[in-house]
């Protein structure tokens, strides 16, 4: 379990978040949902470790973050993390080199399912297949959680259509997967989580089943409802 | 210590492509020099002796004889050299800056390897290292090619030929980087480390709290500054002079010791808790 | 297998009246096999969770069975499925009612209406 406690950051004076708490399980798919701004990437980087927190306290698993982490948790950013000179294969190289968790089977299933070359150069990639490349390059890894920010933002339809066979498939399955996205509409159907943000709080948490059930709500719904009412 | 040395080879595999086509100018300027001054040698050589008929005794007396310290002072010897050092100086900066900049932020996947943090920036500081070395190793290999060359063009008569030795000996200003005894060479590029080591902290710091980073880089610059002239403080305006040169450096070496180890210890920190991608 | 969800009706129960259509229809018949969960969120385009959600409900209700750990299968019990085709038929008037019943009309008018109506689509 991924647990966010009382989260605040600053970025000069401005709280960017203040106050933020939820729990993210493994085997579910969490969803931070707010508009662009919110805060969302830098709770992710916070939970990676990649930008200083002000206040709170982030747990993997009961357990604040340390290097060997990253063999459990990985963080797919909305842009890759690879260099642009780097072949696919190269990219591929570099993380069988380093992560004991890379996992090259499945690396060469996503491949294929993808339609992808392993010998393309990053820096050649179409929009959409340097976003595959990158969900690749994260979810090949055998770790416990994967965190994706925006991973349908700004791509064509089939990429995206591509992107969520993976949610529905063995690539998440077991997982613990925290997504962001400003925009819910595509993947209502997927999640099972869903966090509202605003104002640097959380504005609503939810099981998103439970709340069909319960209210025959949409998360749609209930976003209009919490941001507009 | 395996991801380290992995992460010293990427770094330097990252360099390669620059690194070769500086070794190349090097040689290609440097051996353009040496047939150049050579020739101008031989053709004044030539002029003075069946034009104005000056016995070759004569000319040696009036113009002296040919050798590598006459290549060596020319800007065909030492501009590469100075273009190399450059390159590294600019490097030294970009090894970190190219990580956080262009669309593909390779900063994300450095500082989420499951390796300690401290690593990266032990590897970027080795590559540093490794890259001087590599620079000077390749000087030393191609100066006796380039003493060859001016063998072939200039008559033995007329030239003092050179050791590598004497070579480097001739210009005390290239003593830092081709040091003449190991004693200095640990002392020139243990200097040269410490001074790497406090602008990486400087960039980290940078890196860090941004343009507040930038003032507190050179705040840490000027720190550094300070304790490595704080054994000359105190010798002249304390114990006046109380010291041998020979205890002046090695507390200067201990000095630095504690620049060096004092860097490392808070890049470490600033990489654990204070970075920004 | 394609379905279009809606939004405010949890999916678990959308899938399993998907699977009651099915069965209704006679595209599934008795005693044959299932998809597994994964098969199943990935044919659907749903989460796994969900899906194993749906096998949990169809299970509680006797539409599936699982022998072992063979993959599930459609109940051969024709109580229950007969019961399926009932509870569909039932529903869809019940939801034809709740739509008519504002409009003022007479049952008599709505049933000949209905007659003649279903008679022209089977042509």
């Amino acid at each position: 379990m991924i647990e966010v406690k009382e989260l605040i950051k600053k970025f000069g004076r401005k709280k960017v978040l203040d106050g933020v708490s939820f729990t993210a399980n493994k085997g579910e798919i969490t969803c931070l949902i707010g508009i662009n701004g919110v805060g969302k990437t830098t709770i992710l980087n916070a939970i990676m470790a990649l930008t200083p927190i002000h206040g709170g306290e982030i747990l993997i698993d009961g357990k604040a973050i340390h290097k060997d982490s990253y063999e459990k948790i990985t963080f797919i950013p909305d842009a890759i993390t690879m260099l642009p000179q780097m072949r696919i294969a190269d990219a591929m190289e570099f993380m069988a080199d380093f992560y004991e968790s890379w996992n090259q089977e499945r690396a060469t299933e996503m491949l294929r399912f993808f339609k992808l070359k392993e010998t393309e150069r990053i820096s050649s990639l179409s929009k959409g297949n340097t976003a595959k490349v990158n969900l690749l390059l994260g979810l090949a890894l055998d770790v416990d959680y994967v965190l994706m920010d925006e991973p349908f933002s700004g791509i064509d339809m089939f990429s995206r259509e591509q992107i969520a066979d993976v949610f529905t498939s063995h690539l998440i399955e077991d997982r613990g997967v925290i997504i962001t996205t400003h925009e819910i509409h595509d993947i209502e159907h997927l999640i099972d989580k869903a966090i509202l943000l605003d104002n640097g709080t959380v504005l609503k948490a939810f099981n998103t089943e439970d709340l069909r059930e319960s209210e025959g709500k949409s998360v749609t719904d209930v976003m209009r409802e919490v941001y507009q009412g | 210590m395996n991801r380290y040395l992995k992460l010293v080879n990427f770094e330097f595999n990252r360099f390669v492509k620059i690194y070769v086509v500086l070794l190349a100018i090097t040689l290609i300027t440097q051996i353009i020099g040496v047939i150049l001054k050579s020739r101008e040698y031989v053709a004044n050589a030539n002029e003075a002796i069946y034009q104005e008929q000056l016995s070759t005794s004569e000319f040696l007396s009036q113009y002296g004889t040919m050798s590598f310290d006459t290549i060596v002072r020319s800007v065909w010897f030492l501009g590469p050299i100075a273009l190399c050092a450059g390159a590294v100086a600019f490097y030294i900066f970009l090894i970190w800056y190219r990580d956080w900049f262009g669309k593909n932020t390779f900063i994300y996947r450095l500082l989420m390897l499951p390796t300690a943090r401290l690593n990266v920036f032990l590897a970027k500081g080795t590559t540093i290292l490794l890259v001087t070395l590599g620079f000077i190793g390749f000087q030393l290999i191609i100066l006796p090619i380039e003493t060859t060359i001016l063998k072939w063009i200039v008559p033995k008569d007329f030239r003092v030929d050179m050791g590598v030795h004497e070579i480097i000996g001739a210009i005390p200003e290239l003593h830092l980087i081709f040091p003449q005894s190991f004693i200095e060479f640990v002392l020139s590029y243990g200097a040269g480390m410490m001074v790497v080591f406090v602008l990486f902290t400087a960039i980290l710091l940078e890196r860090s709290f941004r343009w507040k980073g930038i003032l507190m880089g050179v705040a840490y610059g000027v720190v550094a500054l300070f304790i490595m002239l704080s054994p000359l403080l105190v010798q002249d305006f304390v114990v006046d002079g109380y010291f041998y040169i020979s205890e002046m450096v090695l507390l200067e070496v201990l000095v630095g010791c504690i620049v060096i180890a004092l860097s490392i210890w808070f890049s470490n920190y600033l990489l654990k808790r204070k970075i920004r991608v | 297998m394609k379905v279009d969800f809606n939004k405010r009706d949890p999916v678990y129960v959308q899938v399993v009246r998907h699977f009651k259509e099915q069965i209704a229809k006679g595209m599934l018949e008795p005693g044959q096999e299932i998809p597994s969960r994964r098969e199943l969120a990935n044919q659907l385009k749903i989460n796994p969770n969900t899906a194993q959600r749906a096998y949990k409900e169809m299970e509680g209700q006797g539409l599936i069975y699982t022998e072992r750990n063979l993959p599930s299968k459609i109940t051969k019990d024709e109580k229950v499925l007969g019961s399926v085709r009932e509870e569909l038929i039932v529903e869809a008037v019940d939801s034809f009612i709740a739509s008519i019943r504002p409009i003022d009309v007479s049952v008599e008018e709505v049933l000949d209406l209905v007659k003649e109506k279903y008679e022209q689509e089977k042509k």
